[in-house]
């Protein structure tokens, strides 16, 4: 056991250098002349080499890439070039917008998931099991910010009982901070839903199919508790699981949301940086995002041999 | 396109149900092939050149003449929707076979590796998890430009994890086959087993995996088109279509109607046609994990 | 089994709980993004589009820095008003020498900086002088003119020209006409310090900057005691934020149709007005097959401008014929040197032999450009061009492929300096390449002629621009704005660089 945990442990740090290698390599491809997009449009060649010297830039690759691992390992993720701000509280400050964004999003999906799926599967053979299957499939057809702009137009243009985009920190002003919240939330949330009821469903028509749920149907007793708790409970796994696995492409994934409602989020962070070519930013944003992938799968991994002792037996 | 993003490990559904030709495999096959028709169609015939802009025709309603209407440019939206489903399909088309000529493979040497090397490839699988599709279009389309092909490469490179998982677990039962096994012990070369046994055996599960990774390409090119990031113009491209739509939310949102629902449409499809398969292949064959 | 379901939600529930911790420890930190502090009715919220990328202007292009920080952080010896007059601001008063080469302003006695130091001739000398050595922007190039700055008194300043510069002046009433404090320059990136009538407040980063009134200003004390100038990079959302109530004003509409929801509604007020954003279509002048003046006049003729500027941009806008916008003294209507005629640009194609041949549009993916460029392309299709539509990304893109290494046959962007026909065309090495000594001759007596000499000679240089088909002049970018009823002050035509908080307040 303890010797899987460190050979786990070595493949995790092994990904993240290897990753590093990927990320930082890409990086010093992107065309474009951080110096000269900072400087500007007409930037004298003179003074585009001396901050290209000022950033490091002219110094060998090899060099560069070691000097940026030795500062991540320290937590020293350095300044923008562009905006000449430290990096770190900006990451920080962005993720948790997204973080916020993403779980509120996960809630509400679990909440609709949980309920809607046990219904169909509990009404799977009747016309309700199906409409609401068909209604899934069409959720999950929808592309998220297609929702955000129907949402928006719906309630915050024609109805006005919610604002149509903006952010404020939950600690300002958390009547406001709520409201925003709501529609860029739900529109994340639904679509989620719509995937995560479908694996609801099918874990607690398992647990229906089982035989001591027909013994219990035909014995006259209620199915609703058993079902509750064992169907939950098998549910619960691949729920988990998806949310694992879907929360690493969430944080990224929502740029398209945290844009239609102008959030200032980890994406747009991204994105901005992206386009403005502060290779500086964009390269520790996408570390930041690699690391945590591959430490929630990491911890999720964990999390399975210590839950299912299947895992532990070794096979896969 | 986050959340359906990479959650192309479908859950098993219901065994029992009728397995020959059930109403997902019916309805989501007709609407691909209605699909594809009309990007066959559009080849050959468009009722007006969907780049032809008119200044005296802007943002029209639906009308005889206009079956959908008319954009900002004057340009028909009806033939810019049967033109765009070419540009979807291509862009699924090509994004899944990227997967599944990197994945399949890989899926199948990962299972037939000894345990200790798999799962090892397997790691190596997941680390492309961490470059989700829209960070590897950005940093594409940054290096090379926005175009159809960026976007393409990077979904398609993006769905390689999730085809090379369930290939692998595919494969790993197959391997546990008698027929492989008795290969095995005749000393078939392992390259002879992995096309002769393998691949014949998982290809029930690379269709059903096609699908449904058609469909969340269809949707990661929707939004990779909406940041800005797809088809460039004058190609017309739905996902472009949405974006462009947006400004004119307040004068006709029916701009925002029409490539809202094709992108609705496709996807819906791909995803009932590829539970349909699943119901209708060999149910032994459902992924656990 | 139970273990399962309790041990996930455990962790669940506990990153969760970090996370409420942690957002609330930090929200404290994070600024204001809402209206801001104080009195809703002292408080006015503008949306923008552009970010600056730092606060320093004297080192990073690009307008929005300006926008926000001059006039309203940064006090000039001189400013623009809003009918484009060059007005005193920190000096009271000035005198030009006759052979016009000596400048001397008289200085506000009372001015104080943010720091608390006075303003001073000293500090005035010292922001001149160091233009041309801290400054590393292009625009330095305005103070080149200048040869020698001297203090005659604390309140009393004379700069002395190299030769005689009509532009000069005007250029002091622009960003390189900032005053700064000589103690006050060590942090401008994160810390404008200035006399103006507001101080910076908070920059959020990525979403709004925070402007207070500096209550010990010396000059009219502005009415809105909070600004907070909030970006949006979607157009829509930008509208919906208007609409919302989130923002009082939108500084600049980057969606012209949707404009219809504020046109006829009470609540708002649609402001129209002229810029000095010239749409330009540039051409390689430098490369086949622009070095044939045919082609270019070819690509002129073949442009339906109203019909182009109605489906891009929504007929909002002004159509111009050459690099001068209607603000400027020596405006001409120049649009009758090349109306739309599309049988002239064939044949005129056909006369140069390159019917068919394949010009690379290369725009910016700003919307305009995409926008118009595909009308573009669609119009000098008909003509008998073949139009190869490039989308590169604003700005590291663009401006490496375009812009540095001219690697384009046309573009089209919005060159929003005032008075940049000079800096656009009068110079070969400029990514127009155009290189035209009659042109540069004019603008050279024009700069250094009397104001009379000046207004002759400018029209010469805008003319010959023109009918030399250097580029074709899509359109003018207009001065979209809107805001809700009861805001008054806001400009009619865009002149300054700086969106001007002073003139405005609330009825």
């Amino acid at each position: 056991m303890t010797l899987r945990l460190i050979e786990r442990i070595a493949v995790l740090a092994a990904s993240l250098a290897v990753s590093s290698i990927l990320v930082f390599g890409f990086m010093s491809v992107l065309p474009g002349d951080p110096a000269r997009v900072a400087l500007g449009v007409n930037a004298s060649d003179q003074s585009v080499a001396s901050l290209r010297a000022e950033f490091g830039l002219d110094r060998p690759l090899v060099s560069q890439y070691f000097s940026w691992v030795g500062g991540l390992l320290r937590l020293h993720l350095g300044d923008s070039y562009i905006s000449r701000a430290p990096i770190g509280p900006q990451i920080a400050d962005r993720l948790q917008v997204t973080l916020w964004l993403v779980i509120t999003s996960m809630v509400i999906a679990v909440l609709i998931a949980v309920p809607i799926g046990s219904l169909m599967a509990v009404w799977h053979r009747r016309i309700s099991g199906l409409v609401l299957s068909a209604a899934s499939q069409v959720g999950v057809a929808i592309p998220a910010f297609l929702a955000g702009i129907l949402l928006i137009t719906v309630f915050a243009v024609h109805l006005g009982w919610l604002p149509a985009n903006g952010w404020t920190p939950p600690a300002q002003n958390p009547a406001m901070f709520l409201k925003q919240l709501a529609l860029p939330a739900l529109s994340l949330g639904l679509v989620q839903a719509a995937v995560l009821t479908r694996y609801v469903r099918s874990s607690v028509l398992d647990v229906l199919r089982e035989d001591y749920m027909r013994t219990a149907r035909a014995k006259g007793l209620r199915p609703m508790p058993a079902l509750l708790r064992h169907g939950l409970r098998n549910a619960s796994v691949p729920v988990v699981t998806v949310l694992g696995l879907q929360l690493a492409t969430l944080l990224i994934g929502a740029v398209v949301v945290e844009r239609v409602f102008v959030i200032p989020g980890l994406g747009s962070l991204l994105l901005d940086g992206v386009s403005s070519r502060d290779l500086n930013l964009v390269q520790d944003v996408v570390m930041f995002l690699v690391v945590a992938v591959l430490l929630v799968n990491f911890v999720v991994d964990l999390l399975y041999v210590v839950i299912d002792p299947r895992m532990r037996a070794g096979g896969r | 396109m986050s959340s359906q993003d990479n959650v192309a490990v479908q859950p098993p559904t219901d065994s029992r149900a009728s397995r020959r030709l059930n109403p997902s495999l019916v309805v989501g096959a007709v609407i691909v092939l209605f699909v594809v028709l009309t990007a066959l169609v559009s080849f050959v015939w468009t009722p007006y050149d969907p780049t032809n802009i008119d200044a005296t025709q802007r943002l029209l309603g639906p009308s005889a003449t206009h079956w959908f209407g008319t954009d900002k440019f004057g340009r028909d939206v009806l033939s810019q929707i049967l033109m765009g489903s070419r540009t979807t399909l291509f862009v699924g088309f090509v994004a899944v076979g990227v997967a599944a000529v990197i994945g399949v493979p890989f899926g199948i040497l990962a299972a037939m590796a000894p345990r200790r090397p798999g799962e090892l490839l397997m790691r190596g699988n997941d680390l492309l998890l961490a470059f989700p599709a829209l960070l590897l279009a950005i940093m594409f389309s940054a290096v090379y430009g926005a175009s159809t092909l960026t976007a393409m490469i990077a979904i398609g490179i993006a769905t390689v994890p999730s085809f090379a998982r369930v290939i692998r677990s595919g494969a790993l039962q197959v391997m546990g086959t008698e027929y492989v096994l008795a290969a095995r012990s005749a000393g078939r070369r392992p390259f002879a087993i992995g096309l002769r046994h393998v691949l014949p055996n998982v290809s029930s599960l690379i269709i059903v995996q096609a699908s449904v990774s058609f469909a969340i390409a269809v949707l990661a090119e929707a939004a990779l088109s909406f940041l800005g990031f797809g088809t460039p113009p004058p190609t017309p491209s739905w996902g472009r279509m949405l974006q462009e739509s947006q400004e004119m939310l307040f004068v006709a949102p029916r701009l925002a109607v029409f490539p809202g629902l094709a992108i609705a449409l496709v996807v819906l499809g791909f995803n009932l046609l590829g539970d349909g398969l699943r119901d209708r292949f060999d149910p032994k064959l459902e992924d656990r994990r | 089994m139970r273990h399962q379901l309790t041990r996930t939600a455990t962790v669940l529930i506990a990153i969760a709980s970090t996370l409420a911790a942690t957002s609330c420890a930090a929200g404290s930190s994070t600024a204001v993004t809402s209206k801001g502090s104080g009195d809703a009715n002292q408080t006015l919220t503008v949306g923008l589009a552009a970010e600056p990328a730092s606060l320093d202007f004297t080192k990073t292009d690009g307008a929005a820095i300006p926008q926000v920080l001059l006039y309203n952080v940064y006090d000039g010896l001189v400013k623009l008003n809003n009918s484009g007059e060059i007005t005193p601001d920190l000096a009271t008063a000035w005198k030009v020498s006759t052979d016009r080469l000596t400048y001397t302003f008289d200085l506000v006695k009372d001015a104080k900086f943010s720091n608390g130091q006075t303003f001073s001739a000293e500090d005035a000398a010292f922001s001149i002088n160091r233009v041309k050595t801290d400054w590393t922007i292009s625009l330095k190039k305005s103070m080149d003119v200048v040869k020698e700055v001297k203090v005659v008194s604390p309140t009393q300043l004379q700069v002395t020209l190299s030769k005689p510069s009509n532009n000069w002046l005007y250029s002091m009433t622009s960003r390189v006409g900032a005053m700064f404090s000589k103690t006050g320059v060590a942090n401008l990136a994160t810390a404008p310090i200035g006399t103006g009538p507001y101080t910076l407040k908070n920059w959020n980063r990525g979403d709004s900057i925070t402007l207070q009134r500096n209550d010990s200003y010396w000059g009219k004390k502005p009415f809105f005691q909070t600004v907070n100038f909030k970006y949006f990079k979607d157009p829509t959302a930008l509208n919906n934020a208007l609409l919302t109530g989130t923002i009082n004003v939108i500084g600049t509409v980057q969606a012209p149709e949707s404009l219809a929801q504020f046109t006829n509604n009470p609540k708002y007020d649609v402001i129209q007005g002229t810029s000095n954003g010239e749409v330009v279509l540039s051409f390689n002048n430098s490369k086949a097959p622009f070095t044939d003046k045919r082609v270019r006049q070819a690509v002129r003729y073949a442009i339906d401008h109203k019909a182009l500027m109605d489906t891009c941009w929504a007929g909002r806008g002004t159509l111009i014929g050459s690099m001068v916008p209607p603000t400027d003294p020596w405006y001409e209507d120049l649009t009758g040197l090349y109306p739309y005629d599309l049988a002239k640009a064939k044949s005129l194609l056909q006369e140069a032999g390159k019917t068919g041949v394949t010009l690379r549009l290369r725009v910016p993916n700003l919307p305009y450009a995409v926008s118009c460029g595909q009308v573009v392309k669609s119009q000098l299709e008909q003509a008998g061009f073949k139009v190869q539509l490039d989308q590169l990304e604003f700005p590291a893109a663009w401006l490496t492929t375009v812009f540095t290494n001219a690697d384009y046959d046309m573009s089209i962007i919005s060159h929003v300096e005032p008075r940049d026909i000079g800096t656009v065309f009068g110079s070969p090495s400029y990514y127009t390449r155009y290189n035209n000594p009659a042109f540069q001759q004019a603008l050279t007596a024009a700069d250094q002629g009397t104001q009379a000499q000046q207004l002759v000679e400018m029209k010469k240089a805008a003319r010959l621009l023109s009918e030399d088909a250097a580029a074709d002049w899509l359109f003018l970018q207009p001065n979209l704005m809107v805001a809700d009823k009861g805001i008054t002050g806001l400009p009619k035509n865009a002149i300054a660089e700086s969106f001007d908080l002073s003139p405005l307040a609330r009825a």
